[in-house]
Formats: structure tokens, sequence, C-alpha cells
């Protein structure tokens, strides 16, 4: 990390050089994407937030939408609900994910190669079909209801979807390999040496795990765990199939708002807050990331 | 936008020269372009109507995705209409007609073939008919009527519901002993409370695809579901009793071009064509608006088409007006429901 500092030994780089050519080229490469990213993201975004002031009655901009929204009785239980689901899914995440991760780096080099692919295999697969998938599996006639029935251990079946609990099973089935991949990442760049030391000096391998291994991937964890978080306030598919249309979300929320009834103005209020709301959660991210070892 | 004003004043100027007031001078445009939500229905459409229309017209006609009046209100607002013609539920049309975005149909110039009264209004035309009706697995013991259909105790099972009011609350209340022929003014408070009486056993569906699915994988026993969903799917039994029959329309925006205006009042005319109407509900179950079309419809499923004449006798017509004029009521009511359960 002592990139191009300017005591570094050797022959002078050509760096003026290196300016004049680069730099135009780099620019033209990422221009489609820039031009792309302002017309298709950024300026609907800009018109989103003009709707989220808009009084549909006059011409002056308006926090009345902002108002409604943060002051009525019935929205608000549906941001708590989310916010309360997003954490629990979270720490499901949390809790299936780092034993998962730390088994997988224990593993022979090819294992690791194997698990990781059934980690990210689901990634390939629409989430329509992973979310489907569950009723099968789950659903009041699934597989595991029918040979619970088949056992004689029920007699009716166990609602496990079309509720909450439903909507937090496929969540966190979804969301999995986002919390996997980057402790994984995380645990294989622990310097095996401070863990030989730890041992050295006598250390069982209960505390060389708590005392040395968790505190150094503890900031990964947490970064990962934030982003899970991040994901999980959006979800829209799982809690309308998953939930039997009974579990509504702020996404489900908003898709009320804008396709059912015409109410742009208050969705736009709602798609405000809940981008600011992520923006906080992002910068947390960042600076809980900027403290995981390099 | 500079261009476009120069344009737009030049067409003005030459409009006013050649001194048109009246629309009928125009002659129709080679293209008509049609907004609509797509799907089975219009790829039958393609091919039985706008086939054969361009045979005889030389109109190509192409259809744009999606319809509805919430496109059209944002043409509207960003100024610039394509397309002469936008499909609707029965609901959007009252909408519409209040946001003044309609045309009257010219029922002069379509000249229809004879078609159901309710399908020919002012402001819009009805192309398709479709029922929503109840449906159980054949497993399951047959509900006779709405009563029975929201009765869990004599009827134990799962029930999937659509997750659209206007689709649900008219059956609900139904379902706690309205009488058919009083469903209107509906008596939301009634309607509710059928719906909290089975919560535990209700899943809600989204897609129209979800109840065949939910009554096949057995996750649910009844359904309320639209008439071609159901119809015909193996291990799922149907009944028209009671159902909401409706239909899919047709409207035409203000300030569409008058040229593509004239091509749509003919390709509406092939609409009332029972020939044509025949060859679409091969494709797909939902009808057109000829009275006469049940000898030409395949005889073995008759029983699965809404206007088949012996269901559609027993089903009866939503009062779009009612929906428009409560509509803020329903919504706030429906609303509280949803985000409240």
């Amino acid at each position: 990390m002592t990139l191009a500092s300017p005591t570094a030994s050797g022959p002078a780089r050509p760096v003026a050089r290196r300016w004049s050519f680069t730099r135009p080229t780099e620019v033209t490469r990422i221009l489609p994407l820039f031009i792309l990213v302002v017309l298709c993201f950024d300026v609907p975004l800009l018109v989103a937030l003009g709707w989220s002031v808009r009084d549909p009655k006059g011409p002056d901009p308006t926090l009345r939408h902002y108002i409604d929204f943060t002051t009525s009785p019935i929205y608000l239980p549906v941001v708590w609900r989310t916010i309360e689901l997003a954490a629990i899914v979270t720490g499901f995440c949390a809790i299936l994910g780092y034993p998962l991760a730390l088994w997988i780096t224990r593993l022979s080099a090819g294992r690791q190669l194997v698990a990781i692919g059934l980690v990210i295999i689901p990634f390939w697969i629409s989430i329509l079909v992973r979310t489907y998938a569950w009723i099968v599996i789950l659903g009041n006639a699934g597989v595991v209801n029918r040979t619970l029935k088949e056992l004689g251990l029920i007699e009716k079946s166990i609602p496990f979807l079309y509720n909450e609990l439903g909507v937090a099973i496929g969540m966190v089935n979804v969301l999995l390999p986002f919390m996997v991949l980057p402790i994984y990442a995380a645990m294989l760049r622990v310097d095996s040496r401070l863990l030989h030391v730890a041992a050295t000096l006598g250390a069982s391998s209960f505390s060389i795990f708590w005392r040395v291994f968790f505190p150094i991937t503890l900031p990964a964890l947490s970064a990962t765990m934030a982003l899970v978080f991040i994901l999980s306030l959006g979800f829209y598919i799982t809690p309308a199939i998953l939930g039997g249309g009974k579990v509504p979300l702020i996404a489900n929320m908003m898709d009320m708002f804008i396709n059912r009834l015409p109410r742009w103005e208050l969705a736009s209020a709602v798609a405000m807050t809940l981008l600011l709301v992520t923006l906080l959660l992002y910068a947390g991210y960042q600076w809980l990331r900027s403290r995981t070892p390099a | 936008m500079k261009h476009n004003f120069l344009l737009a004043s030049m067409a003005l100027a030459a409009t006013a020269a050649l001194g048109i007031s009246n629309a009928s001078a125009v002659d129709p445009s080679k293209t008509l372009l049609i907004n609509d939500a797509g799907g089975q229905w219009v790829e039958a459409v393609a091919k039985c109507i706008d086939e054969p229309f361009f045979q005889k017209t030389g109109i190509k006609v192409t259809h744009e995705v999606p319809g509805g009046i919430a496109k059209l209100l944002a043409m509207v607002e960003s100024g610039k209409i394509t397309g002469a013609l936008f499909d609707g539920e029965t609901g959007e049309i009252e909408q519409a007609k209040a946001k003044g975005l309609l045309k009257k149909i010219d029922w002069a110039k379509i000249n229809p073939e004879p078609m159901f009264d309710e399908a020919k209004q002012e402001y819009a035309m009805g192309t398709s008919f479709y029922s929503t009706i109840m449906a159980w697995r054949s497993d399951a013991k047959a509900p006779g009527n709405f009563v029975e259909f929201f009765d869990t105790v004599n009827f134990p099972g799962k029930r999937a519901l659509p997750n659209y009011p206007g689709f649900i609350l008219p059956f609900a209340a139904l379902g706690d002993g309205v009488p058919v022929d009083q469903l209107f003014p509906l008596d939301l408070d009634r309607a509710f409370k059928t719906l909290d009486r089975i919560k535990d056993d209700t899943i809600w569906w989204e897609a129209g695809a979800q109840a065949p699915q939910l009554l096949q994988d057995n996750e649910a026993q009844y359904a309320i579901s639209w008439s071609g969903r159901v119809a015909g799917k193996e291990g799922v039994t149907i009944s028209f009793n009671q159902g909401m029959l409706d239909m899919s329309w047709f409207m035409m925006p203000k300030g569409a071009d008058p040229a593509e205006m004239e091509a749509a009042w003919l390709w509406l005319h092939e609409h009332t064509v029972k020939a044509n109407q025949a060859c679409v509900a091969q494709y797909i179950s939902y009808p057109g608006p000829s009275p006469e079309l049940d000898p030409l419809l395949p005889q073995d499923r008759l029983g699965e088409f809404p206007t088949y004449s012996e269901n559609k006798k027993v089903q009866w017509l939503t009062d779009a007006k009612w929906w428009f004029d409560n509509v803020d009521t329903v919504q706030k009511r429906w609303e509280e429901y949803k985000l409240q359960q």
C-alpha cells in the first residue's frame, strides 16, 4: 500500500506520459456508464424527490406527505415491522452464516471450492423460483408437513408459511450468501501465525477462537450484518408470496401506494425516507468496513 | 424542444390553412399503436384481428405494454400522447372520464355488429369479457354460493383470495349474506366482517396465475379467481354462480393523432365481428361482446366461457360508478385492513 510514493527508489516512472494517455481513455470508458446511471437512476431519483414534496392541489412544495407518513398510525407499524423483521433476519443470517464460513475455511482447498459453489449456486436461480420452492417444502401440503403427518406426529399442518415466520425463512434463504461470502473472505485473511502464537502460549482452542480469531473477524461480521440489514429492508416478492399477503413490509406498502392507489406523492415520501435511512446505514457499513483489517 | 415546437406550429398552420375542422376528413393512418397489458389475449388478437385487418386495410397494428390510465396520465403530463387506444379496467373509465382525458366513442364510425349493451359505453368499448368466480379442488366439498364459500366450519380449508379490493369486497359481502340484487351500494362493514372472520384461513394472491397454482399444490382448497386462469385446470372445479362478470375496455385519449383515431375506429369494428371473436376464443377463454357467439365457441368447453348464456345469467355486473364515487373510503378501509393485519 505504498503506491506512487515520491521518495520511492528506482527509475523515475513516465508519469506525464501515462497521464496524457490513460486519462482521456478512462474518462471515455466510464462515460457511457456514467450517462446511463445519471439518466436512468439519478434523474428519476430526483423526480421522485420532487414528487415527494409536490402538493397535488397547489404549486408550492409541501412537507405534507412526510408528515402524513410519519404521523399515521397505519404506516409506521409497517416500518417497525420491516425493521424488526430485518433485524431478526440479519441475526439468523449471522448465526447460520458465521459458523458456515468458518467451517468452509477449515476444509481442504478442493472442498472449499465445492462448498463455496454450493453457497453461490442459489445466486443464479431466480428469486421467484426459490421463493416458490419454499411452498413445496414448507407449505400446508408441503414435504415437511406431509412427512410429519404420515409419521403421525401432527394432525393439522404446521403453519410455517403465510405469516412472519415464512417471510423470515424466505429472506434468510435469499440473504445467506451475502453473509457467508464476505465473512469467508475476511476469515481467509486472518494471519494464521497469530493463532499459532496463541497456541504456543498455551491458549485452549476455545480461547484462541474467542480471544483472537473472533475479535479479528468481528469488524467484517458487523459490516456484513449492516449490509444484510440494508438489503432486507427492500424485500418485496418474499413477503408477497411467503407472507400470503398478510405480512406487508415497506416495499409492499409502496407497491400499494403506486400501483393500487394513485398516491405517488406519499410513495415518494416513503421512498425518500427509506433512502435516507439506507444511506445512514450505508455510512455505518463503510465505517465498519474501514475498521476491517485489509 | 425548439424543433418540436417548430414542427407543431407548422402542422398547426397547415391544418388551419387546409381548413380541417371535421375529423372525418382525415384518412386513416397506415399504422396504429395500441397501449395495452399484452399477454395471451393480445397475442390471440394479433393473430385473429391484426393480421386479417392488415390484409384488408393495409393498416399495421402494433401493441405497446402497458396500457391503462396510469400510462395515459403520464403521457398527458409529458404532453405527448402516442397511441390512439388504451386498454383499461372498468374502474378506470370513470377515473379517466372525470379527469377529462377521454374522447367519446364514435359508435357511428365503428358501426358495430350486434353486441351486448353493457359493452357499449359512451367513453369505452368492452372487447373481452372475463369473470371472477369461485373455484375449488375437486376433492373438496363443493360450495353452492358465497355464503358457503366463506363458511370455513362446514367447508374447511384455506381460501386463496385476490389481493384487490374490487375483486374481493363484493364477494365478502355476499359471504355475509347480502343478496346479489342488493350488493350495491356495497356494505363495507359486512364485507370486512367476513374477511376478519376467515383471516386465519386466507392466503392472498397477487398474480392471476397464483390462484390455480395454490389449488393444484393443495396449499388452498378454495379460491376466488379470474375465470380464464382456473377454467379447464386439472383437479379444479369452477362455478360461475354469483360470479362477477366484467369486461376489459378500450378507451381513446383526447389529443391522439386524428388519422390514427380513424384507423382505431376501423380496428374496433373488427372486434365486433363474431368470427373474429370465435378465433380469439380458441386461444383464451375471454370472449368478445357478441351475443351470438355461443354456437361458434368450442362446444366441449362452453362452460368455461363467461358469456355462455347459462353462465352469463347467474352472474352480476359490478357498479363502476359506486366504486368511483367511493374510491377514497374504500382505499382508506382497504389500506387500514391490509396494513394492520
